[in-house]
């Protein structure tokens, strides 16, 4: 077991929130976190990269628990993690290369071995020859691709998606999809949040349903 | 450890071309506010010279008996020389004060005294008061001194006592304009500042959420962001330094060389806005880290 979401109750200033929402994921699984929007997705996922902490219950990632977690721990969280948005959240004023190795780069990596990892990552989502344009010059489904290029280039363990392909067209949906699967088929865990209920209506993958703040399944 | 250094430079001294508009606008805020306490300075000291330069030229005049001889003399001399509120004093005697008085109404054509047949002008001390004295209170002291010597007089003793009275009241007023304006510029600079943050913030939000998601440690997010503030402050001082130089220099043609800057307040102006870089970029960390 990588994950585990244990009677977690979750509470925003605004009343908002989560009810109660249990589950867990075991090594290299593919799973949807399906529900509709503000039924609490994207908090679920903030929970697993402690960005926000459960006001009851407690979130397990790999040794990590909500619970005892320390400030400066954190970081090396989430340097395991793998994480993807809607929104792509690059950074528009550098090329493809930079966005990508911006994530070693903070982890006080060495040069060559930014160098190679990050071409190996812009490989994998198939974008070698676009490493030298700037964000702009991109299409959506390729942001997306570089965001997740971003995502593995620390070898995380786990992949969290935020509606990965809310923002693109069904084709271009699909070839994220295909990247993703891809990752998972190397032993990447996925947890992907989406409000698609026809793509998850279509899939053998465990399918985690929330509503209201409640998981369902 | 050198990687970790260059990264800090490269992201700290990038990111100040990486936000454009928002830090050439932030570093121009800095830029007008440093102007603008550089000129409240400058005004500050310049008009405190010009009030001492006008307390320097402070003096009082004992004008002496005829019948007093050279010992008697001397030994008002010493007794003047005694108070504490006395720097210095010159003799004047007859002969020099006609001199002196001939070389002030040189243009006049009739030479009085040879019709005269006399030198009808008094020999005298002048005498400078102090530094703490050339003031009215101070100058009234050195008076009252004067007064308690025997052998003079009140009506012997000359000084521009309205003339002082007139400078301090000037001197009262400017100082409250000084303060009152002072403090409106300190105002405008503060507003113009936390505008500078705010832009600053803005430009800087994306960049920390993206570091804080891919597991940057506080310490690597926050150097570049201070350094760039530290930057971003610096280029601001030496934009206001040099806008502040050339105004001086032009202004100078106009008031013969009489405004003087120390070179301590262009030194002054960019501590100042390293601070406001710094502050700008503690503003930010606060709000996002």
């Amino acid at each position: 077991m990588i994950l585990k979401l244990h009677n977690v109750k979750m509470r925003y200033p605004n009343g908002e929130g989560l009810e109660l929402v249990n589950f867990e994921m075991r090594n290299g699984e593919f799973v949807y976190l399906v529900g509709p929007t503000g039924a609490g997705k994207s908090t679920v996922l903030k929970l697993i990269y402690m960005e926000e902490f459960p006001t009851e219950g407690y979130v397990l990632v790999e040794s990590h628990n909500s619970m005892y977690i320390k400030n400066k721990e954190i970081p090396l969280l989430r340097r395991k993690l793998g994480i993807i948005f809607q929104d792509f959240k690059l950074l528009e004023d550098r090329d493809v290369f930079e966005n990508v190795a911006f994530a070693l780069r903070v982890t006080a990596a060495r040069r060559k071995e930014i160098k190679k990892k990050t071409l190996r990552a812009l490989a994998e989502v198939g974008l070698s020859h676009k490493s030298r344009k700037m964000i702009h010059e991109l299409s959506g489904g390729e942001q997306q691709r570089v965001a997740i290029a971003r995502a593995i280039v620390n070898e995380p363990f786990i992949l969290l998606a935020d509606e990965p392909t809310g923002n693109l067209d069904p084709k271009t949906a699909v070839e994220i999809m295909n990247i993703l699967e891809k990752l998972n088929a190397r032993g990447t865990a996925v947890l992907m949040a989406t409000h698609n209920y026809e793509l998850v209506n279509h899939t053998s993958r465990r399918v985690v349903s929330i509503k209201s703040g409640r998981t369902l399944t | 450890m050198i990687a970790n250094l260059v990264f800090f430079l490269k992201e700290g001294i990038g990111g100040l071309v990486r936000t454009r508009v928002a830090g050439f606008v932030a570093t121009i805020t800095v830029a007008i506010s440093l102007v603008l306490i550089g000129i409240f300075l400058i005004i500050t000291v310049n008009l405190g010279r010009f009030v001492e330069h006008l307390r320097g030229r402070v003096e009082l005049e004992v004008f002496l008996d005829d019948s007093l001889d050279e010992q008697k003399i001397q030994e008002l001399a010493d007794k003047i020389k005694r108070f504490e509120g006395v720097e210095n004093l010159t003799f004047i005697s007859k002969e020099m004060a006609i001199y002196e008085y001939k070389n002030l109404f040189k243009d006049q054509q009739q030479d009085y005294f040879e019709a005269l047949g006399y030198n009808p002008l008094p020999a005298s001390f002048r005498i400078k008061p102090a530094n703490d004295y050339r003031n009215a209170v101070g100058a009234e002291k050195v008076f009252k001194y004067l007064t308690s010597i025997s052998g003079i007089e009140e009506e012997d003793i000359v000084y521009r006592r309205e003339y002082l009275v007139l400078l301090e009241k000037y001197n009262k007023v400017a100082i409250a304009m000084v303060f009152f304006v002072g403090s409106i510029v300190c105002l405008s600079a503060l507003l113009l500042v936390s505008n500078t943050i705010r832009l600053i913030i803005a430009s800087k939000q994306r960049i920390i959420e993206t570091m804080k998601l891919v597991g940057a440690t506080r310490f690597f997010i926050q150097v570049p962001l201070y350094i760039q503030g530290i930057v971003q402050g610096l280029l601001g001082g030496i934009i206001a330094a040099l806008f502040l130089y050339a105004l001086i220099q032009v202004a100078s043609i106009g008031l013969s060389g009489f405004i003087k800057v120390d070179w301590r307040m262009y030194l002054l102006l960019l501590n100042f806005g390293i601070l406001l870089g710094l502050a700008a970029s503690f503003a930010a960390i606060r709000r996002y880290l």
